[in-house]
């Protein structure tokens, strides 16, 4: 489970342009929770990916991670359960090494990084039979490095290395955002696939409505550094996309926009 | 294709650049020398050394196009350069390689060692810490020149004889710089024959100059200089600050005296460059070899004073010391 | 300056060429040892390395002085690359653990080298001409004395080449390029980057003192001015070697430095016989490497277009 508790975080602290993301914010999810997040921009959803992952600190509060108050552990430590896709492709892989090289890095996490030989030529067939799950035909371009790949393709190959070895959180930051709808797609649903398969506790932000709607058990919509509508399980199998529009533009109409 | 097109022509054009350039080269003719000059870096002094051995072989009828080619380089204070200079005179089978100052005559020997060419160096201050020579000053090898010590002595007998009454002569210098700190050893050496105490200030680079200044100049009667490069190059620093209380500052080559020290017994580096030369000519004519001549140390200083500078301290140059000097400036540049 | 021209003049024998060819082989070969330092920070960390510049004679006044205490050749050339891998631990603690800027941390460094240089060898000159060196040691007699030292050149560096290709294909050696490229990425696998960034420097200042160790077994001579440009020189290698790594696919990144390196020197043999003015050098060096990244960046940019 994730727990953020009373957290508060502020930008630019002390000078004019000071401005508060959340003050004594609270979220729980609890185990196996495939949470979508909306929200309009600026409302606090990439700042609290980023707290839970530690890749900024609190100005106050605690973050729990498993019961563990993990708020003063750094960034790297906390990756050991997490997995984390970003919304630009190119920082779930490494561009100048082959797919196969980045996949054995991934495989490798979590284990020590020695003087042993990276690539096991035992392993690769086993890369490729997950390539090849993913219909897009990177099975046949092992050898070309991942930088010249499109970025549909670079992503499918980030996720699949960021769930490559058992984690128990994957944290999805508008992963799909970057993609054409056709990959949009596929992505997503490749996504729903792995945390259903590996028993995932997954929080992912997203503009897209449709997929916040229709896949997970859990939907939060953030506006302001608060959670304005939180529904989950049989209540959200009957969400439908135009209440959440709804509950949407009211917002951004009350805001002015 | 077409950056790999300009790439391949670019190199074409030097290949056959440098090719072409052979054309020109001449070989060995008979009963002709070839001499290799290696230069460590253009300054002042080492350019009047190269003059002043061009000058000291041609007095012993050594001249280029009529019995001496020369090949000058210069190696930029670049140590790859260094090498590759003295591996072209070596692969030449050059008659003697010539080089100037220390890094350069290091360089040369290390690279003619195995090789019987002869080298000669010059503007090496201190042949034996070089390994240039031996404890004795005997060479090492087939390896001699001259040696551009400071005629500390001479410097100081000049200070006493200009100001007997001084008894505190103050040096600044540069903590880095070897050559400053061997000068000073000396300096401390001879001075005890004077009644002169040394007083030093030790500075870590020209930042450190003005406070520097304050401190020692509050301490001494007389300043003089070695030949440290830092102290040179923030030389208008200690004149400014000598001349507000009345000290006089004495230099260590001609060059400072043009701007504002009041005399020193300097090296002539032409001098020095001349008694090389004929050091060369000795071993061209095959009256003697390289290893069996030891180094020497200029055989004389030359004197250079300040006019214009004494006046500013109101001090009457003697007649004697304005006969003796070599040149005498009234200028300050 | 006409009189020098004059008096300038050039021939050329079949010996001055081997000559040049050896000089060129032995200079290039020498640099590309500490090519392949920069290598690392360079090309795989993305990090300007200014400590380069004084572990550079870092390794040479720690030969020097080792020499002259007896200690046998081929292990000054062992400790030599121990110091200068400290040297790039310091830098790397001061750039990540102490936020200082990367080309800051690395001036830095450089700095308080240069006494430290000053303080190990006791002065800015150390000649150790009656020391044998690695150069001096009874193998491959039968060659003449140039050969020789190029041919133990060549071992050196195909030692160099092959550990660091087969380090760089190790776990920790991935790991160290994909932080160069990705440094997200080496978090995401629950490594902390700021230590692979500081093997990374341990291992290319370990390299680069590692040349200035040879260099001073084959000059004979300490001299602390030695150091100044190793970087920019380095680089160059680098940048031309990565040029033909991308032209010719077959030969490795590493054997690109090398063969960069080689090239470079070369180049600088044919402008110096040429007729060029060392002093013109530098100016000729810095218009090359423009010209080189100039075309690149045009390239890309049709290729864009």
């Amino acid at each position: 489970m994730i727990e953020l508790r009373n957290v508060s975080k502020y930008y630019n602290t002390g000078s004019v342009t000071e401005t508060c993301v959340f003050n004594k914010f609270n979220l729980n999810i609890d185990k196996n929770e495939f949470v979508s997040v909306v929200g309009s921009n600026g409302s606090g959803k990439t700042t609290m990916l980023n707290i839970i992952c530690g890749s900024i600190k609190v100005d106050r509060g605690d973050v729990f991670l498993d019961n563990k108050n993990i708020t003063n552990v750094p960034e790297y430590k906390r990756m050991v359960k997490i997995g984390r896709v970003f919304q630009n492709p190119a920082f779930g892989t490494c561009p100048s090494l082959n797919i196969i090289e980045n996949m054995a890095l991934a495989e490798n996490k979590n284990k020590s990084f020695d003087l042993k030989p990276l690539v096991d030529k035992n392993r690769v067939e086993k890369y490729k039979t997950m390539l090849k799950s993913l219909n897009l035909g990177l099975e046949d371009k092992c050898d070309i490095n991942v930088g010249a790949l499109s970025g549909g393709q670079r992503q499918a190959i980030a996720l699949l290395m960021s769930t490559m070895i058992d984690i128990k959180f994957l944290i999805l930051d508008e992963h799909t955002a970057a993609l054409d709808p056709k990959t949009a797609d596929v992505i997503m649903e490749l996504t729903d696939k792995i945390v259903k398969e590996k028993n995932l506790t997954a929080i992912m932000v997203t503009h897209n409505l449709r997929y916040a709607v229709e896949y997970g058990n859990r939907l939060l919509m953030m506006h302001d550094g608060q959670i304005v509508i939180d529904v989950k399980n049989e209540e959200k199998k009957n969400l439908k996309v135009e209440d959440v529009l709804d509950k949407f533009t009211t917002i951004s109409i009350e805001c002015g926009n | 294709m077409r950056t790999k097109k300009i790439l391949a022509i670019i190199i074409s054009l030097s290949m056959f650049m440098s090719l072409s350039s052979c054309g020109k080269k001449s070989s060995k003719v008979e009963g002709e020398f070839r001499i290799g000059i290696g230069q460590f870096a253009e300054h002042p002094s080492l350019d009047n050394c190269r003059e002043g051995f061009l000058l000291g072989l041609r007095e012993e009828g050594f001249e280029q196009g009529k019995n001496v080619t020369f090949r000058i380089d210069n190696a930029q204070t670049d140590g790859g350069f260094a090498s590759q200079i003295f591996d072209n005179y070596v692969n030449n089978n050059m008659d003697m390689i010539v080089a100037i100052a220390t890094p350069m005559a290091q360089m040369a020997y290390s690279r003619a060692k195995d090789k019987n060419i002869p080298v000669i160096f010059t503007a090496v201050t201190d042949p034996v810490a070089a390994e240039l020579a031996d404890e004795n000053g005997k060479p090492v090898g087939n390896i001699t020149g001259t040696s551009d010590k400071l005629p500390v002595d001479l410097q100081l007998s000049l200070i006493h004889e200009m100001y007997p009454e001084a008894k505190r002569v103050g040096i600044l210098y540069t903590t880095s710089e070897v050559n400053s700190i061997s000068s000073i050893e000396e300096y401390k050496y001879y001075a005890s024959s004077y009644g002169i105490d040394i007083i030093t200030q030790g500075i870590s680079d020209t930042s450190d100059m003005a406070l520097a200044c304050d401190n020692i100049l509050n301490k001494v009667d007389v300043m003089t200089n070695v030949t440290d490069n830092t102290v040179v190059a923030s030389l208008p620093v200690l004149l400014s600050k000598a001349n507000e209380k009345n000290i006089p500052v004495f230099g260590s080559e001609i060059e400072q005296v043009k701007k504002g020290c009041i005399a020193c017994m300097g090296l002539d580096y032409v001098e020095l460059g001349k008694q090389t030369g004929r050091m060369a000519a000795k071993i061209l004519k095959g009256e003697v070899e390289a290893k069996n001549l030891n180094y020497e140390i200029i055989e004389s200083a030359s004197l250079y004073v300040n006019s214009k500078v004494a006046d500013n301290l109101n001090y009457i140059i003697n007649q004697d010391i304005i006969d003796r000097a070599n040149q005498v400036f009234d200028t300050i540049s | 300056m006409d009189a020098i021209e004059l008096l300038k003049f050039y021939f050329i024998t079949p010996q001055e060429i081997i000559g040049i060819l050896t000089g060129v082989l032995r200079e290039g070969l020498m640099y590309s040892v500490a090519s392949l330092g920069v290598y690392i920070t360079y090309k795989i960390l993305d990090f300007p390395d200014m400590t380069v510049d004084s572990s550079f004679p870092l390794g040479m006044s720690i030969t020097a002085i080792l020499l002259i205490l007896d200690v046998p050749p081929i292990l000054t050339l062992c400790i030599s690359f121990i110091a200068g891998a400290l040297v790039g631990v310091i830098t790397g603690i001061i750039h990540v653990k102490f936020g200082v800027r990367d080309l800051l941390s690395g001036i830095i460094v450089m700095t308080a080298l240069y006494s430290i240089n000053l303080r190990i060898a006791g002065r800015s000159n150390l000649p150790v001409f009656k020391k044998p060196t690695i150069f001096h040691l009874e193998y491959f007699n039968f060659l003449d004395r140039s050969m020789k030292t190029i041919l133990i050149l060549l071992v050196i560096v195909a030692i160099c080449k092959i550990l660091l290709d087969y380090y760089l294909k190790t776990k920790n050696g991935y790991l160290l390029r994909s932080v160069g490229d990705n440094e997200k990425l080496v978090t995401a696998l629950a490594k902390d980057k700021g230590n692979v960034k500081i093997i990374g420097l341990a291992i290319a200042n370990g390299f680069v003192a590692f040349a200035g160790s040879i260099f001073t077994h084959d000059r004979g001579f300490f001299e602390i001015s030695a150091g100044t440009g190793t970087l920019v020189i380095a680089v160059s290698n680098v940048i031309i070697g990565m040029q033909i790594a991308k032209r010719i696919k077959c030969i490795s990144d590493t054997t690109a430095v090398i063969i960069g390196s080689i090239l470079y020197r070369a180049c600088i043999s044919i402008a110096l016989s040429w007729g060029l003015e060392p002093r013109d050098l530098k100016l000729i060096t810095a218009s090359l490497l423009l010209i080189i990244l100039v075309m690149n960046s045009i390239k890309r940019k049709n290729k864009v277009a």
